[in-house]
């Protein structure tokens, strides 16, 4: 089975044809979608900051984390299932898009970068939990978790200016200026 | 309303702006993740008033931690805002979701000051009135819905049919 005819199953399934013909489907689940995204950003940009001991430098960072990173699991699921669901209108058109790929591979550096912290940075997390300067290798996974998921989002708002639509736009829907 | 943006797109400032591609996606990409910083912000303070958050700690405490954040963030959300409805003045001004983000936004800053001024006074450990924790639920609703309404302004008539001005 071809990544095409993946694509054009998943663009022709009726979830796909749902989407595209019920008003407002897409718009709630693209609006959603913005709205997971930038709580996905706002959240974890405080267990980032906190690891590159610029906030909350005098409460631990595995509390810090376990309460934010609870939240941000949480807008990360709501992205998911909205980002999928989009996804399916245009299967094909979303694939080929450089933007999109980007954003696949900022997703994946960012989980990456999380699971390189989880397993080896976070072994000396006793350390400097709750006090002295995170050491450089936590700064630098807090530095580039910020960079990635700011870029998720910039690459996601991305893909609307560059992608165009498999489907015609219904009547009274902006989708072409400026964003 | 029409009239008063179809002038005002043909300013000076405002051609500048539409005519700068580079322009106007710098202030979208600044003002989404300003809407992020807004929304984390937000919600922080609002979880602690609830007592879902942070509890360790008193709501002051967490009021000075993130109470700058939310400001500074939302000076410069409001800044890009401005400048993007500068750029499209008639597709802002005849959308439905625009004005409701913008009283949303003046709901959202009061009544957020007016809960921190309640809360600062309760007790550390205390827990806060029911009117109160009613209000930090609606307002934590109601910054949620500003990212929502702020992308629902590219669908205002498929959204709001009639209730948009949009032709």
């Amino acid at each position: 089975m071809s990544v095409e005819s993946v694509l054009a199953s998943i663009q022709g399934s009726a979830l796909a044809e749902w989407m595209r013909n019920t008003s407002p489907a897409m718009p709630i689940v693209e609006a959603t979608h913005v709205l997971a995204a930038v709580m996905v950003f706002g959240t974890v940009l405080i267990a980032d900051l906190r690891l590159l001991g610029l906030a909350d430098s005098t409460r631990p960072f595995s509390r810090v984390g376990r309460e934010t990173l609870r939240l941000t699991w949480l807008a990360f699921g709501v992205s998911v299932i909205t980002g999928s669901l989009m996804f399916t209108t245009s299967a094909q058109t979303y694939f080929a898009n450089t933007a999109f790929q980007f954003k696949a591979l900022a997703l994946l550096g960012a989980g990456l970068n999380m699971t390189v912290f989880q397993l080896v940075t976070a072994r000396a997390l006793p350390a400097w939990d709750a006090s002295g300067p995170p050491p450089r290798a936590a700064r630098a996974a807090g530095l580039i978790s910020l960079l990635l998921w700011a870029a998720v989002v910039l690459l996601g708002r991305w893909i609307g200016f560059t992608k165009g639509y498999d489907f015609t736009i219904p009547p009274g829907v902006d989708l072409t200026v400026p964003g | 309303m029409r009239a008063f943006a179809e002038w005002l797109s043909a300013t000076a400032p405002s051609v500048a702006i539409q005519s700068t591609f580079w322009f106007i996606r710098l202030l979208q990409a600044t003002h989404l993740l300003t809407a992020g910083v807004v929304a984390g912000a937000a919600a922080m303070i609002l979880l602690r008033a609830l007592g879902w958050q942070r509890n360790d700690e008193s709501f002051d405490a967490v009021w000075r931690r993130f109470s700058p954040w939310l400001t500074s963030s939302l000076a410069v959300m409001v800044a890009t805002g401005i400048a993007q409805t500068l750029g499209d003045p008639v597709r802002e001004f005849t959308s439905f979701s625009y004005w409701l983000k913008l009283v949303v936004l003046l709901l959202c800053v009061t009544g957020t000051a007016l809960l921190a001024r309640k809360a600062g006074r309760v007790a550390p450990g205390a827990r806060l009135s029911v009117a109160a924790r009613l209000l930090a639920i609606a307002l934590l609703l109601a910054w949620l819905a500003l990212p929502l309404l702020g992308r629902m302004i590219a669908y205002d008539r498929a959204i709001w049919g009639g209730l948009s001005m949009r032709t």
